[in-house]
């Protein structure tokens, strides 16, 4: 019957994940501080941030792999850690580098993983490792595997529990391009399939490929989240404007006031204008160019890119705070 | 300060619920039958320390016990039977005991320890099972590799002190046949006087002139007490008087004598050294989860039993007796079973020379078998409290 109730409640909530005012320390450290997060269900999630914001620790906080300090946390309707056994039953991780025992096989490693979890889950070993392609190495050593292997292998293990949520931390590690591909496509068939796929990542441009939607975090905070295409249609407008006299069309802009942040080379201007700006102030720069006597030979918008827009937002981009 | 922007969360994609709940207990503090046996086999795949435990349960007994059948079976002059009760005590208390404890404990340092260094507590964490049962998961897999070991090493020594058994026993430096009654002995004694008046222990002064000397100062053996003055040869009724009169004497030395082990004490002691052995698998466990890691773990648990607790339980300190007694290496002592040489390098109790365990500091079987529990639930406590708050 309680199963029955809290199989309702994980049907109900529409969040994979839901976190509320996460704090974790370690001694003065503040690892992860204040942090709000939502994975909608069924996508795929960026957790993006650069190396020590704290993206591996969250995972392992809402894990249950250490303490949290403050907050409140669910996987998939369950509240952690207060059902955490039954919340982790639908959930597949893999955190930090993956590592298993040197001396079994990856098979053997498996069936390990398998009989701590539900008995249906020793059936599943044969398919995972076919899905994640290390089927025919699958009775060797694992310490004869090389790193992409081994990321292979954690995928398998997370997939022996036939998970609602998978929460993959730098699942491209050791990956050679061909294999950072078959990952994209792996990710994108589980999110096919009704998964929730939370991808924590520092390599922008396969979150990019890869998810519908991000969480940016810095300094242990999460600053922006939402889904990409909302979150890059709010990033500024970057013109690329190929013209003569680059200096005097700067000071020509300038004295405008259409509020664009110009910056002049030998090549041309590079003008950067504020997010929503419209097709008819871009027309207007190049009028204004023009009228100025200015010779412009080319003007393009380029488009944002999440790398663009996650060295503006974060910490990397502009003074040291 | 969090900046959020709202996430419209699209409607979950069909997909069947997971089944769960049926025969899933992962909440579970109890270890699944299938926990239990993928972990003998983590535990069986290592090799090196698989061939250590198989080395020291079975191949030191088996290697030592067949160069004694094959120097006997080649100069049986010169080199005694393979087996034999003296063998086997010798064997048991000297190497099964002691080795078995530490090779025992390795294994349980090595389960205790490994799945965090080698990084995979968390994966194992992460699905959701209790880790209370991880942890309980490990001391059934560990007894089931260790306790077979060491019956089939304790089995090995046992065959072989049975069926290599010496046909006389040798006391004193007299051969004499097993199982005498005590008239039986004394007949012997009748019919053998020169070897019971010169071999076997006498300390009372003799009336006849022993045909092997005449004592101090004679130039002859020294067994005896002083002979009675003057060289004349004794008659033989009187020598066989004084054989039947030392037979006597010494026919309850001879009684605690065995061509080999019975079979009461046989199964006694494999009990016992199973006992020590599972002691070392659960206290090794408990100490390998508390620090995280092997090789301190296994050098701690080495230093216990080797160096420790044979001090410990010799050492006379008026004020920390009751300290000494809960060592549990002192307490599994106190239940060895009778008739074998102390443990720990005591030795000199074997071939029922009385109670070697009188010869430590003394202890009731109740606050030994107290102190037996106590260590093992300790233990296993703090492994497994420090197993269920570890950060994994």
């Amino acid at each position: 019957m309680t199963a029955e109730v809290s199989g309702e409640r994980a049907a109900d909530s529409k969040w994979a994940v839901e976190i509320h005012g996460l704090v974790k320390r370690f001694g003065e450290n503040v690892a992860v501080n204040g942090v709000d997060l939502l994975v909608p269900r069924g996508c795929a999630f960026g957790y993006l941030g650069p190396n020590g914001a704290g993206k591996t620790t969250l995972i392992r906080v809402v894990l249950g792999l250490t303490h949290a300090d403050a907050g409140t946390m669910s996987l998939l309707g369950f509240p952690v850690p207060a059902q955490r056994d039954v919340a982790l039953a639908r959930v597949g991780a893999i955190v930090d580098e993956p590592r298993f025992h040197g001396h079994l096989t990856g098979r053997q490693n498996l069936q390990l993983l398998a009989a701590a979890r539900e008995p249906a889950a020793r059936g599943r070993i044969e398919p995972s490792l076919e899905r994640v392609g290390i089927l025919h190495r699958a009775d060797d050593r694992v310490s004869k595997y090389s790193m992409g292997m081994r990321q292979r292998l954690g995928v398998a293990a997370c997939l022996i529990g036939d998970p609602e949520l998978l929460i993959l931390d730098e699942p491209m590690n050791g990956l050679d391009p061909a294999g950072m591909q078959e990952m994209r496509e792996m990710i994108l068939s589980l999110v096919a399939e009704g998964r929730t796929v939370v991808l924590s990542s520092h390599l922008l441009d396969e979150v990019e490929r890869t998810c519908d939607a991000v969480a940016i975090v810095d300094r242990g905070q999460v600053i922006r989240q939402g889904s990409i295409s909302d979150l890059l249609a709010g990033s500024s407008v970057a013109l690329q404007v190929e013209c003569s006299e680059p200096d005097r069309a700067r000071a020509l802009l300038e004295t405008t006031a259409i509020g664009a942040d110009v910056n002049a080379s030998e090549l041309g201007l590079g003008i950067s204008l504020p997010s929503g700006t419209s097709r008819e102030i871009i027309a207007e720069v190049n009028r204004i160019l023009v009228d100025g006597g200015i010779s412009v030979y080319r003007l393009q918008q380029v488009q944002a890119s999440l790398e663009s827009w996650f060295l503006q937002v974060t910490s990397r981009l502009g003074a040291p705070q | 300060m969090t900046i959020t922007s709202d996430l419209g969360a699209p409607a979950p994609a069909p997909r069947p619920a997971i089944a769960t709940g049926h025969g899933d207990r992962r909440g579970s503090w109890l270890p699944t039958g299938a926990m239990i046996t993928t972990r003998i086999m983590e535990l069986r795949r290592r090799r090196g320390l698989m061939a250590s435990l198989i080395l020291v349960n079975v191949g030191i007994p088996t290697i030592f016990l067949t160069i004694r059948l094959l120097l006997h079976a080649f100069d049986p002059s010169s080199y005694g039977p393979a087996g034999g009760y003296n063998v086997f005590t010798g064997l048991v208390a000297g190497v099964m005991y002691v080795f078995g404890f530490i090779v025992a404990a390795t294994l349980g340092c090595t389960a205790g320890s490994i799945d965090l260094t080698e990084g995979m507590f968390r994966h194992l964490v992460v699905t959701g099972r209790s880790r209370l049962a991880l942890y309980l998961a490990r001391i059934p897999a560990g007894l089931a590799i260790v306790a077979p070991l060491v019956a089939i090493g304790f089995t090995v020594v046992c065959a072989v002190c049975v069926v290599a058994a010496p046909t006389r026993i040798n006391y004193g430096g007299a051969s004499v046949p097993a199982g005498l009654t005590q008239t039986g002995f004394q007949t012997w004694a009748a019919d053998h006087p020169d070897q019971a008046i010169c071999d076997l222990p006498y300390n009372q002064p003799i009336t006849v002139n022993p045909p092997c000397g005449p004592g101090p100062g004679g130039g002859g053996p020294v067994r005896k007490g002083p002979a009675p003055a003057g060289g004349q040869p004794s008659s033989p009724a009187a020598l066989q008087a004084q054989a039947v009169q030392i037979a006597a004497h010494d026919y309850s030395g001879y009684k605690a004598l065995f061509l080999y082990p019975s079979d009461s004490l046989m199964i006694k002691t494999g009990l016992w050294i199973e006992l020590e052995a599972a002691i070392g698998l659960i206290v090794g466990l408990g100490l390998g989860s508390l620090l995280g890691q092997r090789t301190v773990a296994v050098i701690l648990m080495i230093v216990l039993e080797v160096i420790l607790t044979p001090i410990l339980s010799r050492a006379h300190l008026p004020h920390l007796s009751n300290l000494q007694r809960s060592v549990v290496g002192l307490a599994t002592a106190h239940l060895e079973p009778g008739g074998l040489p102390l443990p720990f390098g005591g030795g000199g109790g074997g071939g029922g020379g009385g109670n070697p365990v009188n010869r430590i500091l003394s202890e009731s079987t109740t606050v030994a078998v107290c102190v037996i529990i106590a260590w093992l639930v300790v233990w296993s406590v703090v492994g497994a409290w420090r197993m269920m708050t570890r950060d994994a």
